[in-house]
């Protein structure tokens, strides 16, 4: 009779899950130790912090700009959308 | 170092510690959707893209997505995001203000919030903005847009929230959505509000609210000085409508100006 490849389907690993994706919610703040040189949450706007409900002072936000690079992979392709840069050559003038 | 070893043994490591492998991110005072339109959006029916893994979450059929009906369809919803992390993420693949085709607009609304006047949660409020020309402004727009987000996702743009006098475990914060626009000759950045004071006597508490708001925009996020006028060609003050009275076209609107 003709193969069987169903069973061949079945094993097909999913691919690696993001650390993006996957990465759990940091329940408490205060708990967390960042390395040397990397400046903590500002205490002051967690003083009552509940239920994950935190707030970022800009000085903290902006140190992650420069480490997560990694696309969001629910990111839709841009230009799809219509969000594509306009000719830059056109400023020239 | 001894730190480092109690985090290991906990297992907590931010993408500060490993980049490629962290295991836990910052969540965000609310979840944030991410929409646009431009010309180019306008009557598009977009294909479908195969994210079967992935679906779409569907516009809430709220009355006031329903009111705001016609138009809400030319402006494409691109994602929702809960972590700081994945803010960087999105801001680190998307297109700044300054490279936006004229007559484009980003709005980043709290998550089942639609950024139209008609949505329940913005049909009290009003909105504070400023107008930029756009020659002077090119290179200063994707900060102050930047800095505009920052503040709205990180909340620190309403002093209510750590004043002490919230007594609800999770006060409302009064921000709903941030807008930027371009414009042939200008830029539009425009902060939203849950509510705005109609006037009257015993609005005080909620008025100075709202201008601690303005302050913060102003110098804070835009780098102005507090009494700096701003006024000019193609320029606003940071001035703040009511949208009952943005509605009443011609009428004498009350402007709130910081």
């Amino acid at each position: 009779g003709p193969l069987d490849l169903t069973s061949s389907k079945k094993d097909i690993p999913a691919g690696p899950q993001s650390a993006l994706a996957t990465a759990r919610h940091i329940e408490d703040l205060s708990q967390i130790e960042y390395p040397q040189g990397i400046k903590s949450p500002s205490v002051e706007l967690n003083a009552n912090a509940k239920d994950k409900k935190f707030r970022y002072d800009r000085e903290f936000l902006l140190q992650f700009m420069i480490i997560c690079k990694e696309k969001p992979d629910h990111l839709p392709p841009l230009d799809v959308l219509g969000i594509e840069p306009v000719d830059q050559s056109s400023f020239a003038m | 170092q001894e730190v480092d070893m109690q985090a290991q043994a906990d297992g907590i490591r931010t993408v500060f510690s490993d980049p490629s492998n962290f295991n836990v991110k910052h969540p965000l005072y609310s979840p944030w959707t991410l929409w646009f339109d431009s010309p180019a959006t306008k009557g598009r029916n977009l294909p479908q893209t195969p994210m079967t893994s992935f679906p779409q979450t569907p516009i809430p059929q709220t009355p006031g997505a329903a009111a705001a009906g016609g138009w809400m369809d030319d402006i494409k919803r691109v994602i929702t995001f809960d972590s700081v992390e994945e803010f960087w993420g999105l801001y680190n693949h998307i297109v700044p203000p300054s490279q936006l085709p004229q007559k484009a607009n980003y709005y980043l609304f709290k998550e089942g919030i639609i950024p139209a006047w008609e949505d329940d949660a913005n049909k009290n409020g009003g909105k504070w903005s400023i107008q930029l020309p756009k020659e002077k402004n090119r290179n200063n727009v994707d900060k102050m847009w930047l800095y505009t987000m920052l503040a709205a996702i990180g909340e620190t743009f309403d002093p209510y929230l750590t004043s002490g006098e919230a007594t609800e475990p999770h006060p409302q914060s009064l921000i709903t959505g941030v807008i930027v626009s371009t414009r042939p000759q200008f830029y539009r950045l425009s902060i939203w509000t849950r509510l705005a004071p109609s006037g009257g006597g015993e609005e005080d508490k909620l008025r100075e609210r709202i201008e601690t708001v303005g302050r913060h925009f102003k110098t804070s996020v835009l780098g102005y000085a507090e009494g700096q006028k701003l006024a000019g060609p193609l320029a606003t003050e940071v001035e703040f409508l009511s949208h009952k009275d943005s509605e009443k076209k011609g009428k004498a609107a009350k402007k709130i100006v910081v």
